[in-house]
């Protein structure tokens, strides 16, 4: 099973990012269509659930709720098209076999975790083996953190943030040996980009819109300025040519934005919920991003072997 | 072979449980004889009350409700080949005319298996007894179906929703393991399989904007494929973990796409333009002067109801016996 580790700077929305990614789940797993299944693990129903249900209730993941989670199992599995109407074989299609299993494992104070690590000692709230060991890793972008030429980003730069991403990444590489013919997967993750500074992006010269999820090539490059420039030592430590144990494969990219209705006196953001196509609500978020994402993985557990 | 009843409090369990007592006594004493039911003596009261309480038009009792701890019954079917024998022997222990399904009615709190979801163990009895189940009965209350987002009954349906998928992975998680244990002593078995059934509790209660919402129609379909669709349409809207968790049975290799789906309503009284005051009062059909009348319920569902297990009672003994003779022979080897 593919180790892939989450990582974001403090209230960056990894907690909601897992959450997302569940009811990115939730909802394809319970189509008319029936071409996806997903099964989650016994031990992670508990905390994923709640999250669920609080973001249903239009709020964020309380901190209870995101102390909880420190990693979650998923089991994906898609309908093989190729048996279409032959609808004796589309239930075999469906065994564990032909399924993909993800565990996520969350680091939570990154910056803080990499501190003690510097100075000698293991990562303190995860499994460090399974840190080092990861074939994937999903870097969390605060949107809100981009950088702004001549003014103070009220919500922090992310300086300390790459510092540590690369301290990361370079522990990670010296830990394998070298010429390990694994490869290893970023996947940079712009979170809360519906709440991104518009000048950011004007300073970037890009859009306000990403690319769409099939134009990944158009999509890397607007990614690229936007990381250049705020992430500019994980970039550099990704994009090495210089190998060391660790090969890195080409990064992906996606972009989350939940939709919200602004903070009153008394209340805190809040989610918004839509009508949904079958007459419930559902989260007005980017769910195609999710499930690109989704797929994304499901490749990196079949090339890792699962 | 165990079967779980699984509902929320005040999902209509108890009414559930009495409305399909007097199917059982009227489906259970036609000429056909083909069907039999039984029911521990402490249980047997208690439905019997609950159903002579709807004789009189009530509902169930809170303090009824609350002598609920472990009620069960069993189904009888009459075993095919059997059925064609003579009656002397027919009527024989030996010749095992019955497969029988043995149902218990649990609380869904949850709270009962935290252990096994903490520790992966099922130490209780209960928790074991509850976890072996080979059918999952689940009921939905459509009283807390509403797209009223800033309600109680919502968020209710939220968490029940998620209560429900919780223990469906519970008992995915069981089963798997039960069935890698044989595999691991060597035993050939075949892969686990539950049987959900889902029963929308107070079906009458659903409102007409929440069915006009979801483009559905009053009426339950009678064609199987069309009712799976309407129910699906409703789980998929008010509890969509559940829903997909049931499917992602197959993923974690138990498969549990045999669902079944059944409606349960009772008519209650209705006085134009007034709100009633209090419980509703029970619509009895069948009115007699030397006794009560039969309450005005979906007597056709339960029998469907009754009906459905038919196949997988006679199925799944073989399952079963199959699966113990292997656990026997596993012990044996391991001792």
């Amino acid at each position: 099973m593919p180790h892939i580790v989450i990582i974001g700077d403090r209230d960056s929305g990894k907690t909601t990012f897992l959450a997302l990614l569940y009811a990115a789940q939730v909802k394809s797993g319970a189509t008319r269509a029936d071409d996806f299944r997903f099964h989650v693990d016994l031990a992670s129903m508990e905390e994923i659930s709640e999250v669920f249900q609080q973001l249903m209730s239009g709020s964020f993941p309380d901190s209870a709720a995101k102390e909880g989670i420190s990693d979650i199992n998923f089991h994906v599995g898609y309908r093989r098209s190729r048996l279409g109407i032959l609808s004796r074989r589309r239930s075999k299609a469906w065994s564990p076999d032909t399924s993909a299993s993800l565990h996520f494992v969350l680091l939570r104070n990154l910056d803080a975790e990499m501190s003690r690590f510097r100075s000698g000692s293991s990562l303190a709230n995860v499994n460090l083996r399974d840190v080092l060991e990861s074939d994937a890793m999903v870097i969390l972008v605060d949107s809100t953190r981009l950088a702004v030429v001549g003014e103070e980003n009220p919500h922090g730069t992310m300086t300390n943030y790459d510092g540590a991403v690369e301290s990361l990444l370079t522990a990670l590489q010296r830990s394998r040996a070298r010429g390990d013919p694994k490869r290893f997967h970023p996947i940079f993750l712009f979170s809360k980009f519906d709440s991104v500074n518009k000048k950011a992006l004007r300073r970037a010269k890009i859009e306000d819109v990403p690319p769409g999820v099939r134009e990944t090539t158009l999509r890397a490059a607007y990614a690229r300025a936007l990381l250049d420039t705020n992430l500019p030592k994980t970039i550099a430590k990704i994009t090495d040519r210089v190998v060391q144990g660790v090969r890195f494969a080409p990064p992906s990219y996606f972009f989350s934005r939940v939709a919200t209705e602004a903070a009153t006196e008394n209340l805190r953001d809040r989610v918004r919920l839509l009508r949904g196509d079958d007459g419930g609500w559902e989260l007005d978020y980017s769910a195609d991003e999710y499930l690109a994402l989704l797929e994304r993985l499901r490749t990196i557990a079949t090339e890792a072997g699962d | 072979m165990p079967c779980a009843l699984l509902g929320d409090r005040a999902s209509g369990k108890t009414t559930f449980l009495g409305l399909l007592y007097s199917a059982q006594v009227k489906y259970g004493t036609g000429v056909q004889d083909d069907f039999r039911f039984h029911a521990p003596i402490g249980s047997l009261n208690l439905m019997s009350a609950v159903y002579e309480g709807m004789k009189d038009g009530r509902f169930p009792s809170a303090t009824l409700k609350e002598e609920i701890t472990e009620l069960g019954f069993i189904f009888g079917y009459l075993r095919k080949v059997v059925g064609k024998l003579p009656y002397y022997i027919r009527q024989q222990n030996w010749a095992r005319p019955f497969s029988t399904l043995r149902f218990s009615a649990y609380d869904v709190s949850g709270e009962d298996i935290e252990e096994f979801i903490e520790t992966g163990i099922a130490s209780r009895p209960l928790i074991q007894q509850l976890l072996k189940s080979v059918v999952v009965v689940v009921l939905v209350d459509c009283s807390k179906m509403t797209t009223d987002i800033d309600t109680p009954a919502y968020k209710k349906m939220l968490r029940y929703d998620s209560t429900v998928a919780k223990l469906l992975v519970a008992f995915q998680t069981y089963k798997r393991q039960e069935y890698d244990r044989l595999k691991d002593s060597g035993v050939k078995a075949d892969a686990p399989r539950i049987y959900p059934a889902f029963v929308l509790s107070k079906f009458d209660t659903l409102k007409d904007d929440v069915l006009a919402r979801l483009g559905l129609h009053r009426g339950f379909p009678e064609n199987k494929r069309a009712r799976k669709d309407y129910a699906e349409a409703l789980l998929r809207v008010f509890v969509p973990q559940t829903l997909s968790q049931i499917r992602g049975g197959k993923i974690a290799g138990v498969s549990m796409d045999k669902a079944a789906y059944f409606l349960s309503w009772v008519r209650t009284e209705q006085h134009e333009g007034m709100e009633p005051v209090g419980q509703s009062k029970i619509v009895r059909t069948g009115f007699a002067p030397e006794g009560g009348g039969e309450p005005d319920f979906s007597y056709d569902e339960y029998v469907e109801f009754i009906e459905h297990f038919r196949d997988i009672a006679h199925k799944i003994p073989d399952e079963v016996l199959e699966a113990e003779k292997f656990q026997a022979q596993a012990l044996a080897r391991a001792a």
